[in-house]
């Protein structure tokens, strides 16, 4: 037997299952005082089981079966679940194997401590209301029986109305309806369980009451009948409750997760702050009506049967066609198997320990996907998923070996559970559970988990799309939790993932008012139903692999009051209909359907296309029905007009016209933003061959000193990710050039570089000679620094295009590395190589890398090159440019597309750049790196690549990655060299972009602050707009405009210096625009001025050199028509004399102690005399400079 | 402008005139247009007084150390501001501390390694006589030094300078005027001179970044000649260092015989096939039971101490962000 720990806590355990089964199963005859479920007021858990200590033995068989499953069970014993203890070493190492790795434990750990509800002061006062309605509930009197008509009326004296589901009961029936005192009133669902989680939304507990049996009759199952009664009895609860003197609450009716069938009775504290106020505990109580259990012969509502008989053919020999009800069954099982749940839940609960931790991850990891139990959040909630798992843990489940083992830790329980979800496709394949005998029709309605004892479909209430939406969600967080190196708990649980602007790149608006729900007899839910899965049905079917998900958002419901039926739903509402796309395919223009030759496949096609379909011939001879779209630039995109097309000619004209289809917003900012055809580097094509034909023209030269090696790209325009794709006359391109080596190059830094300069002079030389096309001349850079690259060649192209190549030699790395360790040298000396040798790494080989990673991934990804331009573009007018590396803004684009998680691969520019917005705004750079993986495309060594297997990081590359930040912290807690830490598989480093304070912490800040602030704007959009969906009357006037991200706010900075419109960069739009001709323009191009940098970016970056530290300059690199400043306050700050304080400084006199004169001289900042210097500096340049006041 | 900041009230109360054993001379500088109301009638303080650097040099007694120069301050303009308005003394040389672009860094071997003489360069930096011991290349002179990118100079932002003067009697009589004028409080007004500014220095610059390749050429040859002329030089040296021992006994290892990449290599090479070798012929490590046990040991150590790491991470996580909380 187990040893005495064990056995204490199973005694708890029994405990526990005991004190619910009294309130739970006890048939009748509860006291007042025990329908408060455990919790709040047990006085000590301890106490208890010395009390209940019989309790163990009339468990005994529990027990012995408990010690079985047992031993697996990890050696952390919870006693208290909401007191656990810290975690303790040996738990960390031992659930290296159960939990996902220690971080993924830990924050588990966090996390369902944060969630679960504490069962504390707040929670009894809801107990306390519980109480109160149960006596007043067992004190109602009984009402005769009386025929429909008559009992209606009788409620409505009391001022009561029945809220009969539909369609409503005929005045002629002949049965009657009748109120006795319930069998039982009992807690139900997630409270009484502890799997209720905290949120910020009011959670609800519910109150179940047992219909006593004698008011119903065998038949009752059919034709509506029970649902009538049930409602009746619901309304006379009403009544009762009312009625009820000294006792206040707030009372509503609504719908039982939506389901017309069953309506339910909504509990609300007064709010007046008496005995009966519960408003505090922040929940509503929900009353249930229940069947008693075996009401019903269960053969008799199992999915094939009908139960609803249709009025004229009711004799026997039509009844065999009747169409089986499986919808209505299962809603009458639900009501009959409310109990048989809680005790299923419960017994899997005492059985397995971790089963409640999972419950509580699955609501979390449900409610951040926007699934409910709700039919218009999908069908799939708690319950179900609670289900779904104590059904999979149960033995001989019926998937081959035991699905969920009892000793599974709560992680593995979440995980396999969902593995379970994404293994069976239970759309196309119905799941059966102990159900021997059972067949389950093949259904075009929804999933089927069929759960044989109880004899109902736990998944009736989902459709198709809300299926493979938790399918999809599924394999995704399934995905997320196999990748070995990242730690994805953020995605799993934290963030909120059903986010239509993070989530679909389209969506469709359609006012509920044109899809004439009302006319329809089946009711207005049901008709809802429908309409959706026919809208579902037509728009997958049309848009086949061009969408990879499609969702449906339904306004919410309401309750209303007692006095009445339910009213009708507002016309103005709106349905909500989002679209995930897949770009490869998205744009593509025309659709292939079935040869003409397939004569029914082709009438069918053309049925479903109507005039749209033709029948062409192609290229490889096959004559096919097609379907062609046009693909104008600035006109509807494909998938808009495929499905406005598709509502049109399949819901009618009327709907097509009223419905509102909006996408990638955004891309609209920067120039071609759209992705057009099958990628998204169109526009950058020129350039591109341009590069291609240079590099052939110099490789083709034949008299060069030494043998070229590579010509490679090393800028942003090289990329695809330059804002503006470069058209002639643009920034000069850098390009690297490398030679075979040689040894005759001299063994000296210097001496290389002069070198350089030769090889340049004779390149352009030889190059001009050849191609006299081209123009080409030599520049110097770096003056001071005579080690360093001293010499580029610009070579501008016929079209324009301009490139600057330098010149790599391999053997620079050397001997800066000799110079850094070389201890004769000053140390000025070893500074400077030290700069020197990360200016050369950064620009000839992690430029160049960077550049060919993207080049790649750019092409691989088609929505990849405009977020980023678009990411770059919102760095630019935040006039944040100058202080972030291009390349470190890439990374956190490529980051939104390498770890996309929780969501899909970006599939537009919007989305692409909302996602790096908000991921952006979530960085915690003190405290996290960026960490980008490439290797799937990309590694160190080649030999990675072929083998399969070691592809990705290692969790060891994380580690060793993880180690030097945090060396970076230590060394420098304060964080005024590195600030942001980026590091990639293949720059371990993580500060090739980022030393040197680039950005600075304040400017890092700001960009976090920025972040947040636009992402909020988005999700105040979002909301807005699910507002919008339920009342269409609250217009939307107040859009967020995508532009309205991208306006800076110069108030915030202390100097504004306008540069003269003269000088002011031309766009390249404009720069198009003056030009009329187009021969005249490549002309212009190129030549002369074009590939100077532009004179008022020299004068920012003067100022840069200038005033060091003591301003943080900010421009807008793509316009520069203004050069903003902020004082640093923390260097530029008020402080006693000093000589050099690297600024210009005044004198002030101390105040406090005049008498020693001399001593006592402050200093501060200069500000006019620097106001002064700027204009003096920037002569013509500046057109005025503002000062903040 | 900050509310600290004087306004018509506070101007009346004259700045303090000195400080420490500086004078602080304020200079008036030029009305420009397109500058808010508060800029007007901008002063800029320099701090003055006599050059008395920790290590003296010769010329000390006719220099002044002058901090917070303009931004725009020239030898031109520097000189004629003492010639001017100062009393009309004759400034030699002005030294700035600090110059954009910076001046050109040529890597050093530690100064107290050999005998240091003075020259033309200022302060502590000062340049060897022995040309070769500068760690690379060569110092340029006029024929080898690239052309200059930038029409001139400009000085970083509260930077200083040493002027220095014809003579001993022209520095007192500088100071002393100095003095006067900050007594009188005289208005002296600050002129840009000769510095090139504005859209002119910038448009040069674009022009002057690239040379005409004959004038490159003709540098570069220079160069290579003094390059070509110091390396035989430094290797007389180094071969020299090779022979001879030094005053302990000791013979410097010093670069030379065969150089370039090729030998690196070698040498690597050479080193990755000895370690192959000793790896191979070592006692493989689970051949003992102590090095299984140790090594399950280590294994576990490691768990432990990633464990420790991983929570003190969540710690400061939590820290970071607030508790965890899942996202609404």
């Amino acid at each position: 037997m187990a040893p005495p720990a064990t056995k204490r806590r199973k005694l708890e355990h029994s405990d526990e299952e005991e004190e619910i089964e009294i309130d739970a199963v006890e048939e009748d005859g509860v006291d007042g005082s025990d329908v408060s479920m455990n919790g709040a007021d047990e006085p000590d858990d301890d106490e208890k089981i010395d009390l209940e200590e019989d309790n163990d033995e009339s468990e005994g068989e529990d027990l012995e079966q408990d010690e079985k499953l047992a031993p697996a069970v990890k050696a952390a014993p919870t006693p208290k679940p909401f007191k656990r203890p810290a975690a303790s070493i040996q738990d960390g190492v031992y659930t290296s194997e159960t939990f996902k790795s220690n971080m993924f434990k830990l924050q588990v750990d966090d996390l369902l401590d944060q969630a679960r509800l504490k069962y504390g002061r707040k929670e009894a006062s809801a107990e306390n209301a519980m109480r109160t309605l149960k006596s007043i509930m067992e004190q109602i009197p009984g009402r005769d029986a009386l025929s429909i008509p008559e009992a209606e009326q009788a409620l409505k004296t009391s001022g009561v109305a029945v809220p009969f589901p539909h369609p409503s009961p005929s005045k002629d029936t002949q049965y009657k309806l009748q109120y006795e005192r319930p069998a039982s009133i009992n807690a139900t669902g997630s409270y009484p369980l502890k799997l209720a989680t905290r949120s910020d939304d009011r959670f609800s507990i519910d109150l179940v009451v047992t219909m006593p049996k004698s008011v119903l009759q065998d038949k009752d199952y059919l034709n509506h009948r029970y649902f009538y009664k049930r409602a009746y009895y619901l309304a006379c609860l009403a009544a009762g409750i009312k009625q009820s003197k000294e006792h206040k609450f707030k009372l509503s009716y609504e719908l039982l997760n939506g389901n017309q069938l069953q309506p339910i009775l909504v509990i609300r504290p007064s709010g007046d702050g008496g005995a009966d106020d519960f408003s505090n505990s922040r929940c509503d109580i929900h009353i249930l009506v229940a069947l008693p259990e075996s009401a019903f012969p269960q053969n008799k509502l199992r999915p094939t049967s009908n139960c609803v008989r249709q009025k004229q053919n009711e004799d026997e020999s039509t009844q065999k066609a009747a169409i089986a009800t499986p919808f209505y069954n299962s809603s009458l099982q639900s009501d009959a198997n409310v109990t048989a749940y809680l005790k299923l839940l419960h017994a899997t609960a005492s059985k397995t320990d971790a089963f409640k931790d999972a419950c509580i991850l699955g609501r979390i990891w449900l409610k951040q996907r926007g699934l409910g139990s709700r039919m218009r959040k999908g069908g799939f909630g708690n319950f179900e998923w609670a289900v779904v798992m104590a059904l999979l843990l149960q033995p001989n489940a019926g998937v081959g070996t035991q699905a969920l083992s009892p000793g599974y830790s709560s992680y593995q329980l979440f995980k396999a559970t969902l593995q379970f979800l994404v293994r069976h496709d239970l759309s196309k394949k119905p799941f059966t559970f102990q159900a021997h005998g059972i067949t389950i029709p093949k259904n075009e309605v929804g999933p089927v988990l069929f759960d044989g004892p109880r004899g109902q479909n736990v998944l009736f209430k989902m459709t198709h799309w809300s299926h493979s939406r938790l399918q999809l969600e599924a394999k995704t967080t399934v995905d997320m939790l196999s990748d070995s190196v990242f730690d994805q708990f953020d995605a799993t649980f934290i963030l909120k993932t059903e986010l239509m602007t993070y989530k679909y790149d389209s969506l469709l608006e359609i006012p509920l008012s044109v899809l004439h729900l009302d006319a329809v007899t089946e009711g207005y839910e049901q008709a809802l139903r429908d309409t959706c899965r026919k809208i579902n049905n037509a728009l997958s079917h049309a848009l086949t692999d061009r969408i990879t998900a499609i969702s449906f958002t339904l306004p919410d419901e309401e309750d209303w009051t007692i006095i009445t039926q339910q009213p009708k739903q507002k016309g103005s509402k709106r349905l909500l209909i989002s679209f995930a796309t897949d770009p490869a395919n998205a744009n593509r223009t025309v659709d292939h359907g079935p040869s003409a030759e397939n004569k029914q496949e082709a009438a069918s096609y053309r049925k479903f296309w109507g005039e749209k379909s033709e029948l062409r011939r192609f290229k490889d001879g096959s004559i096919l029905e097609s379907v062609v779209w046009s693909a104008k630039d600035g006109g509807a995109t494909v998938i808009e007009q495929i499905v406005l097309y598709t509502l049109k000619h399949q819901l009618g004209a009327q709907v097509a016209e009223q419905a509102k289809f909006s996408g990638d917003q955004f891309a609209g900012i920067v120039a071609a933003g759209r992705i057009q055809g099958q990628s998204g580097v169109t526009p950058f094509l020129p350039i591109m061959n341009a590069f291609t034909a240079m590099e052939k023209d110099i490789r083709d030269l034949e008299e060069l000193p030494l043998q070229l090696r590579h010509l490679r790209a090393a800028d942003p325009q090289l990329r695809y990710t330059s804002v503006e794709p470069p058209s002639a006359g643009h920034c000069p391109a850098p390009v690297v050039m490398q030679f075979e080596g040689s040894g005759r190059w001299p063994d000296d830094l210097c001496a290389i570089q002069r070198t350089k300069i030769a090889f340049l002079l004779r390149i352009s030389e030889l190059l001009l000679k050849a191609k006299p096309d081209y123009s080409a001349r030599v520049g110097l850079e770096n003056p001071s620094q005579p080690a360093q690259n001293q010499a580029f060649l610009d070579i501008t192209s016929a079209g324009g295009f301009t490139f600057r190549i330098r010149i790599y030699h391999d053997r620079e790395v050397t001997l800066f590395e000799r110079q850094l360790k070389d201890s004769t040298l000053d140390a000025a000396s070893r500074e400077s190589a030290a700069s020197s040798l990360a200016l050369y790494k950064r620009e000839f080989v992690q430029s160049p890398l960077h550049s060919q990673v993207l080049q790649t991934l750019s092409t691989r990804f088609p929505a990849l090159s405009p977020s980023i331009r678009l990411m770059k573009r919102w760095f630019a007018s935040h006039l944040l440019s100058p202080h972030f590396a291009p390349e470190l803004i890439e990374l956190l684009v490529v980051r939104t597309f390498l770890q996309p998680h929780p969501w899909s691969l970006p599939s537009t520019a919007t989305t692409g750049f909302l996602r790096t917005l908000a991921w952006t705004s979530r960085w915690d750079w003190r405290n996290v790196p960026l960490i980008v993986d490439f290797s799937p495309t990309f590694s160190n060594n080649p030999a990675e690549l072929e083998d399969t297997i070691s592809r990705g990081m290692k969790s060891e590359d994380l580690e060793r990655v993880q180690t030097r930040f945090e060396a970076w912290r230590r060394i420098d807690p304060a964080m005024n060299r590195v600030v942001l830490f980026a590091a990639t598989n293949l720059d371990e480093e993580g500060t090739t972009w980022s030393d040197k304070s680039k950005p600075e912490k304040v400017v890092a800040a700001r960009l976090t602050a920025l972040a947040k602030t636009a992402t909020h704007a988005v999700r105040a959009e979002e909301d807005r707009l699910l507002k919008h969906i339920n009342d269409a009357k609250d217009t939307l006037t107040t859009t967020l405009s995508p532009e309205s991200l991208f306006s800076a706010n110069l108030k915030e900075y202390d100097i504004v210096v306008h540069i003269n419109a003269k000088h002011v960069q031309k766009s390249a739009k404009k720069r198009e625009s003056e030009v009329q001709f187009k021969n005249l323009e490549i002309q212009q191009a190129g030549r002369k001025d074009s590939s100077s940098t532009p004179v008022p970016l020299l004068f920012a970056q003067e100022l840069l050199d200038i005033y060091g530290d003591s301003i943080l300059w900010f421009w807008d690199p793509e316009t520069l028509d203004k050069i903003v400043g902020l004082w640093n306050p923390v260097v530029t700050g008020q402080r006693s004399w000093k000589i050099k304080p690297g600024w210009n400084s005044e004198p002030i006199k101390k105040k406090t102690c005049e008498k020693e004169k001399s001593k006592d001289v402050d200093i501060k900042v200069n500000k006019v005399a620097v106001i002064n210097e700027i204009k003096r500096l920037g002569g013509d340049l500046i057109k005025g400079i503002e000062v903040k006041a | 402008m900050a509310p600290e900041q004087p306004g018509k009230a506070k101007t009346s109360k004259a700045p303090p005139k000195t400080v420490a054993e500086f004078t602080i001379l304020p200079l008036t500088l030029p009305t420009l247009s397109g500058l808010p109301e508060q800029c007007k009638d901008p002063k800029h303080y320099i701090y003055v007084k006599p050059h008395m650097p920790s290590v003296p040099t010769i010329t000390d007694e006719r220099s002044l150390f002058v901090a917070n120069v303009p931004i725009d301050a020239t030898e031109t303009n520097i000189r004629t501001l003492f010639a001017d308005k100062l009393g009309g003394s004759r400034v030699e040389r002005v030294e700035f501390d600090a110059a954009i672009p910076a001046q050109t860094m040529h890597k050093r071997w530690k100064t107290d390694k050999a005998e240091k003489k003075d020259n033309e360069q200022r302060g502590k930096k000062r340049k060897r006589n022995e040309e070769a011991l500068v760690a690379e290349g060569v110092i340029e002179d006029e024929d080898s030094a690239l052309p200059s990118i930038w029409p001139g100079e400009l000085r970083r932002s509260g930077s200083g300078a040493i002027v220095v003067f014809v003579d001993k009697s022209s520095a007192r009589g500088a100071m002393k005027e100095i003095q006067r004028a900050v007594k009188e409080s005289r208005s002296i007004h600050w002129k840009s001179g000769d510095a090139a500014l504005g859209i002119e220095r910038y448009k040069s610059h674009n022009t002057l970044t690239y040379p005409t390749p004959s004038s490159l050429q003709s540098s570069l040859n220079a160069y290579l000649t003094q390059f070509n002329a110091l390396e035989t030089l430094r290797n007389k040296h180094r071969k020299h260092a090779r022979s001879v021992p030094d005053e302990d006994g000791f013979i410097t290892v010093t670069r030379g015989g065969r150089a370039g990449p090729a030998r690196l290599e070698d040498a690597e090479k050479k080193k990755a096939e000895l370690e192959d070798r000793k790896k191979k012929n070592a006692v493989k490590d689970d051949f003992y039971r102590f090095q299984n046990r140790e090594k399950r040991k280590e294994v576990e150590m490691g768990l432990r101490r990633r464990f420790e790491e991983d929570r003190k991470r969540v710690e400061r996580m939590r820290e970071g962000r607030g508790r965890v909380r899942p996202e609404r």
